[in-house]
């Protein structure tokens, strides 16, 4: 058992001529908001889908709370956000989050509830989700992956298509998490989001090209802003590469 | 109206269709394909059906000549063109109709000749297999004509030239039935077949669009990120699609039974095991159909190919025994045909499910198949 929530170690993963990872490596700390930042395409999704063990790495490691992945038996303390809010239309807000949580394991009905009115929708508990607003929606997506109260939760761009008053939101919802101890790796190519992350990771061509916390990655670019440093340490890369 | 915009939709409408290569071949394929199947079944010559005669008639003389009419009977059902007439033994009828090897049997007592010609009635006794209603009227329909046939050819053979005022003979079949009864029509021959198939048809595709569905939203990814095992998700399915398949199959059954009066005569609840089987089947195939298709639309092209064909080769209208000898084994690949064999076998001839173990053991090996296939499928969120 090691004090990381996710290890991921040298990992490759390859879809036919398509290199998605290579040879990335990350550490996230336990309770700790650790943002992927990225540009679409840069393996973000992919990596996530590793970690989950929904995808077999070619080589390397993934490892969750000190187990190996893939492992079925570890998911239930495990919440897995997809881009787009994966839900039963014809279900109610209720089904739909109980549904999820019981496959982790969890069928306290109050523990159900209570993730409901996390994301403020008590009121619309028993509606149907395909009367929800897209935003709705995201939410009672992001109550059907906390029910169960994991450990460990994987966002894979959480806030695409949220409004801007909805994204402050849900980001204080992130926050009121990892009090209570949960470790949440969050996607996102926006980086203005970044800055709420405790650590970040940027991602490129597969790749980690610098990790570490925004003011800290600030700092070592030299810039004003994560989107100046991301672009820093893309260039570098860029140059390193064309070098060999 | 503007014929520009309503030509602007237009060419979107073909340049969708052409976009689907798919889509195309099937609109052309399809039709061509279920149209041979028809035009075959339609015009196969109908399977030769075995009439069986046990010929004990010892005849008599009349007006100085020996006269057995049930020899007569023999040569006239010889004469037919319908059926095969076999000359046999009263215990090797009675095998032959246990086993279904002979449709019908005409039996000629010792005394054949002398009661017609004391009563002037000739009372053709016969006894149907009678498992395929429409048979057994077909054969009692062409009975009544060789009866009467053969009582107005004895009038000539018995009368002498001169007397004319001799009165015609009537002519009645006393017909037996091993299985059903005379008054077991076409429906009755459907209506096991029609159950088993409707099942079939309504929880494949709600299955198969359910699953698509599923892959669709992206929850079935979530579902492989929980603690869920690919048989778990295809357990699950099965159980929630039996509930509505058996409903359905009870509302059919009831139906079919008191509104529509069908008769059966075996026990209904082997019905239901024959269905739970057939819903086994059916679930696994929309599973694993389902990886093929991008869409609903592409979901509604299997109901030809999945559906129609079976309900064509699978016994559902035609026998498969009238079908040409090298279509025959295409049917012998579909689970249908299977589950048409076991409904008729424990509705019509009231057999009990060891007596229908063949046929059971038959959809289990699809069942087996299909899962086997469908836990695949289940296992993958993406194509």
């Amino acid at each position: 058992m090691t004090g990381y929530a996710v290890e991921v170690n040298e990992v490759h993963k390859r879809f036919g001529t398509v290199h998605a990872l290579e040879g990335l490596t990350l550490k996230a700390h336990r309770g700790e908001i650790y943002g992927l930042l990225g540009p679409n395409g840069a393996g973000k999704s992919t990596l996530i889908r590793t970690i989950v063990g929904l995808l077999a790495p070619d080589s390397g490691s993934v490892t969750v709370l000190g187990h190996a992945m893939p492992d079925k038996n570890i998911l239930a303390r495990v919440g897995y956000m997809t881009q787009a809010s994966a839900l039963y239309d014809e279900l109610t807000v209720f089904q739909n989050v109980a549904f999820f949580a019981g496959l982790m394991g969890c069928r306290d009905r109050d523990a159900i509830d209570a993730a409901i009115a996390f994301v403020d929708l008590a009121q619309r508990r028993d509606s149907r989700v395909a009367t929800l607003s897209g935003g709705m929606r995201q939410r009672v997506s992001l109550a059907s992956v906390m029910a169960h109260q994991p450990d460990v939760i994987l966002l894979d761009e959480p806030t695409v298509g949220v409004d801007p008053q909805l994204r402050v939101q849900f980001w204080a919802h992130f926050r009121a998490m990892t009090e209570r101890g949960i470790t949440l790796i969050v996607s996102s190519h926006v980086m203005d989001e970044a800055e709420r992350c405790d650590r970040l990771g940027f991602v490129r061509s597969g790749q980690l090209i610098a990790e570490g916390t925004a003011a800290a990655l600030r700092e070592q670019a030299g810039c004003d802003t994560v989107e100046e440093a991301f672009l820093v340490f893309a260039e570098q890369r860029g140059v390193s590469n064309n070098e060999h | 109206m503007s014929t520009n915009r309503t030509l602007i939709l237009a060419r979107r409408v073909v340049q969708q269709m052409m976009a689907d290569r798919r889509t195309l071949a099937l609109i052309v394929v399809v039709p061509v394909i279920l149209l041979s199947f028809l035009g075959i079944l339609i015009r196969a010559e109908p399977g030769k059906l075995v009439v069986g005669i046990v010929n004990d008639d010892q005849g008599v003389t009349l007006v100085g000549r020996a006269v057995n009419l049930g020899d007569r009977l023999a040569e006239v059902l010889g004469g037919f063109e319908e059926f095969e007439a076999e000359v046999m033994t009263a215990s090797e009828a009675d095998r032959r109709l246990q086993d279904g090897s002979a449709d019908a049997v005409i039996m000629v007592g010792p005394d054949f000749t002398t009661q017609v010609t004391q009563t002037r009635h000739l009372a053709l006794r016969v006894t149907f297999e009678g498992s395929n209603p429409m048979i057994s009227d077909r054969l009692r329909t062409i009975f009544e004509r060789v009866a009467l046939q053969a009582a107005n050819n004895f009038v000539l053979v018995a009368s002498s030239p001169t007397a004319s005022d001799l009165p015609e003979l009537t002519a009645t079949i006393d017909a037996r039935y091993i299985h059903s009864g005379p008054e077991y029509d076409t429906l009755d021959y459907m209506a096991p077949a029609l159950i088993g198939f409707l099942v079939f048809f309504f929880v494949f595709l709600l299955t198969c669009v359910s699953f698509l569905r599923e892959r669709l939203a992206g929850t079935l990814e979530r579902l492989q990120a929980t603690p869920i095992r690919a048989h778990e998700i295809i357990l699950g399915y099965m159980g929630g699609f039996l509930l509505f398949g058996l409903i359905q199959g009870a509302i059919t059954l009831l139906f079919t039974v008191f509104v529509l009066d069908i008769h059966y005569a075996g026990n209904l609840l082997n019905i239901f095991v024959v269905e739970v089987l057939l819903v086994a089947v059916s679930v696994n195939l929309g599973i694993f159909l389902s990886t093929f298709a991008q869409n609903e639309f592409q979901v509604l092209q299997f109901v030809p190919l999945v559906v129609v064909s079976q309900g064509l080769l699978g016994g559902v209208i035609w026998q498969i025994e009238d079908m040409p000898r090298w279509l025959q084994p295409l049917s012998k690949l579909m689970p249908l045909t299977y589950a048409n064999q076991a409904l008729r076998d424990v509705m019509i001839k009231g057999e009990s499910l060891l007596d229908v173990a063949g046929p059971l053991g038959a959809i289990l090996l699809f069942a087996a198949l299909v899962i086997m296939l469908s836990s695949r499928t289940a296992g993958r969120a993406t194509i």
